[in-house]
C-alpha cells in the first residue's frame, strides 16, 4: 500500500516536472470578439536564404464549404511585417493661405507618402467638400489658362488673371527632387492643375496618383493654389480636402 | 499629421446567403500624436483595365451588412487612436438569405475625423482616408465556374530587329460571369516547335462581368529582351486548365536589320574610301 501511495507521488510529481508547456490559441481580447475564429496549429512564415513560405496548418475543415457556409480566397493570413501592410502619410493637414492679394497666386503644400504591399499598386484620389467658401461667397474652381481642365483633366496655370483654386501633383524622391513617378500620367510638369471633384456638386473623388507595382515609401508634393480676381468679395474662405489612397484589386 | 497602416489591404470570402462571418483589420498611428479615427463601407465599381476602382455615388446592397464587433466601437463612429499605437477593427459582414447569387464589391476605410475649425484666414484642412478593398463572392459553390475570353493579345512590333529594342505582348481578359476569378497562366514564345521564353502572367483579379489588363510577374509590362535570333516566333497566352479559357497565339519575326545596316553603312565607306583614292589626281 506505501509503495502504491509513493509510485503515484512520483507519478504526479513526474507529470508536473516533465509536461511541456502548451500554448493554446485565444479567442477573445478586452476590445473584441472572434465568433468564427478559426483553430491553428501553427502559421506564419517560414523563412531560408532560398525560400520564403507562409502556411497555415490546421485550419478547420478547410474546404467544407457545404458546412461552413464560406471560404477565404484572401485576406487570411496574419500580415507579418510593416511592408505587407497599405500605410498613407499625410505631412500637414492645415493649409492655411493667409491673406489673399488679387492676382497674386497664394500657394501651399503638403507630402503625401505611400507603401502597398499590392503586387497590383495603388490609387491615391482626391475630392474637396465644396468649393472655397466664406459665408454666401465662392472661390470658383480654377479652369486654367485654356479654360479647360476641370477634376480630370489638368491645364497649364500661369497667367495672373486665371482664377480660382485648384492643385498640382508631383512625384518626388526622398530628397525632394521630382521624379513625377505616380503623377506624370495626370500632371504634365509643375505648371499644370486641375479641379478637386467637388462632393457637394456629385462629382465623383478622380484619381491623381497611381501605379500598378508595389511601393515602398513613394512620395509626391501637392501644390495648392488660390488666384483671386479683384473683385472677390472679402471674406475668409475655407473647405475641406480628402486625399484617399485605396490598392489597387 | 496622418500617418496610418491598414492591413489586410484586401480580403476575398466566397460566402453563402445567410452567413455572417468577420474580418479583423489592424489599424497603426504611425505619429508622435493621437488621432480621431472613424470608418465606413463604401461600394466600388471597376475603372479602367488595370484594377482602379470609382466610387460614383453607388448605393449599398440591403442584402449586405457591415459592422463592427468590438465592444466598444460602432462603424461610423469616430474613436480616438493614441500615438503610435494600434488598434484592431473587427469587422462582421452578414449576408441576408435572401441575397442575390453574385459578386459584391466594396472598401472598408478609416479616415481622420475632425470637425472643420473655424479660422480667421483663408483655409483648407486636408483629410487623410485609407482603404481596404472586400470582395465578396455569394455563391451556393465554394469554386463559381469560370467563363472567360481573351479580348486582345498584340505583340508590338510585328517585325523586330534583333537588337535594340525590347518586344512587348499586350492581353486582355473579359470575365463573362458574375463571379471574379484570378489570372493564372503563362505567355510561351516558340520557334521551329521549340520553347524560347516562358513569360509568367501575374495573378490580377478580374472582376465579375468586367475585364482587366494582362501583366507578367517580376514586370511591369510583359516584355522579351533582345538579342533574339532571326526567324518567325509565336507567342502562345495560356491559361491554367481549371480556368477552361482557350488560348489564343499571334507570330513575329525577328530580321537582322541592325547587323545589316551596319554591314551596309561599312560597305558605303569602303566604297566611298575607295573612290576616293581613285579619283586622286597623280602628282
Amino acid at each position: 500500500m506505501t509503495l502504491n501511495k509513493s509510485f503515484i507521488f512520483i507519478f504526479v510529481l513526474l507529470f508536473f516536472f516533465l509536461s511541456k508547456k502548451i500554448n493554446a490559441q485565444t479567442f477573445t481580447s478586452p476590445n473584441y470578439q472572434i465568433e468564427f475564429g478559426n483553430f491553428n496549429m501553427t502559421g506564419g512564415k517560414k523563412t531560408s536564404t532560398t525560400y520564403t513560405l507562409t502556411d497555415t496548418v490546421g485550419q478547420n475543415a478547410p474546404g467544407k464549404y457545404t458546412n461552413t457556409g464560406y471560404t477565404v480566397k484572401a485576406g487570411f493570413q496574419y500580415i507579418y511585417d510593416l511592408y505587407q501592410s497599405f500605410s498613407f502619410k499625410i505631412d500637414d493637414l492645415d493649409l492655411n493661405f493667409g491673406a489673399l492679394v488679387p492676382q497674386v497666386g497664394s500657394t501651399q503644400s503638403n507630402i503625401i507618402t505611400i507603401t502597398t504591399p499590392s503586387a497590383h499598386g495603388y490609387d491615391i484620389l482626391a475630392s474637396e467638400n465644396h468649393p472655397l467658401l466664406a459665408k454666401s461667397a465662392t472661390i470658383p474652381d480654377t479652369t486654367c489658362d485654356s479654360g479647360t481642365c476641370d477634376q480630370s483633366t489638368s491645364g497649364v496655370w500661369t497667367e495672373i488673371t486665371t482664377y480660382g483654386f485648384g492643385f498640382n501633383a508631383t512625384g518626388i524622391n526622398s530628397s525632394g527632387v521630382a521624379t513625377n513617378i505616380g503623377t506624370s500620367n495626370f500632371f504634365t510638369n509643375n505648371t499644370y492643375y486641375r479641379q478637386f471633384a467637388s462632393v457637394k456638386d456629385n462629382e465623383t473623388p478622380q484619381v491623381f496618383m497611381s501605379e500598378s507595382q508595389p511601393a515602398k515609401n513613394r512620395s509626391a508634393k501637392i501644390t495648392y493654389k488660390i488666384n483671386i480676381s479683384p473683385n472677390q468679395s472679402a471674406g475668409n474662405y475655407e473647405n475641406a480636402i480628402n486625399l484617399i489612397a485605396v490598392p489597387k484589386y | 499629421m496622418f500617418d496610418i497602416t491598414l492591413s489586410p489591404y484586401q480580403i476575398e470570402f466566397v460566402l453563402k446567403p445567410n452567413i455572417t462571418i468577420t474580418q479583423v483589420y489592424e489599424v497603426t498611428n504611425n505619429s508622435d500624436q493621437p488621432i480621431t479615427l472613424n470608418t465606413e463601407v463604401l461600394p466600388f465599381l471597376p475603372q479602367g483595365n488595370n484594377g482602379s476602382v470609382t466610387y460614383a455615388n453607388l448605393s449599398s446592397n440591403p442584402n449586405i451588412s457591415f459592422s463592427l464587433s468590438n465592444s466598444n466601437l460602432i462603424l461610423g463612429q469616430p474613436f480616438t487612436l493614441a500615438a503610435n499605437s494600434k488598434q484592431q477593427l473587427v469587422l462582421k459582414i452578414k449576408t441576408s438569405p435572401t441575397t442575390k447569387l453574385s459578386d459584391y464589391y466594396s472598401t472598408f476605410f478609416v479616415y481622420q475625423s475632425s470637425p472643420l475649425t473655424e479660422n480667421d484666414s483663408n483655409f483648407s484642412q486636408a483629410i487623410g482616408k485609407i482603404g481596404s478593398h472586400i470582395l465578396l463572392s455569394i455563391s451556393e459553390e465554394e469554386n463559381p465556374p469560370v467563363d472567360a475570353t481573351i479580348q486582345k493579345f498584340l505583340t508590338t512590333p510585328k517585325i523586330k530587329d534583333v537588337f535594340l529594342t525590347p518586344l512587348n505582348f499586350t492581353g486582355q481578359v473579359q470575365n463573362n460571369t458574375n463571379y471574379f476569378f484570378k489570372t493564372s497562366g503563362k505567355i510561351i514564345i516558340t520557334k521551329n516547335n521549340q520553347t524560347i521564353k516562358e513569360l509568367t502572367l501575374d495573378s490580377n483579379n478580374v472582376l465579375a462581368n468586367y475585364y482587366r489588363r494582362l501583366t507578367c510577374a517580376q514586370q511591369s509590362v510583359c516584355t522579351l529582351s533582345p538579342p533574339l535570333w532571326p526567324g518567325s516566333y509565336t507567342a502562345t497566352l495560356t491559361f491554367d486548365e481549371t480556368l477552361k479559357i482557350p488560348s489564343v497565339s499571334t507570330s513575329f519575326f525577328i530580321l537582322p536589320l541592325s547587323p545589316i545596316l551596319f554591314l551596309a553603312l561599312i560597305a558605303l565607306v569602303i566604297i566611298f574610301i575607295t573612290k576616293n583614292k581613285r579619283s586622286k589626281p597623280l602628282l
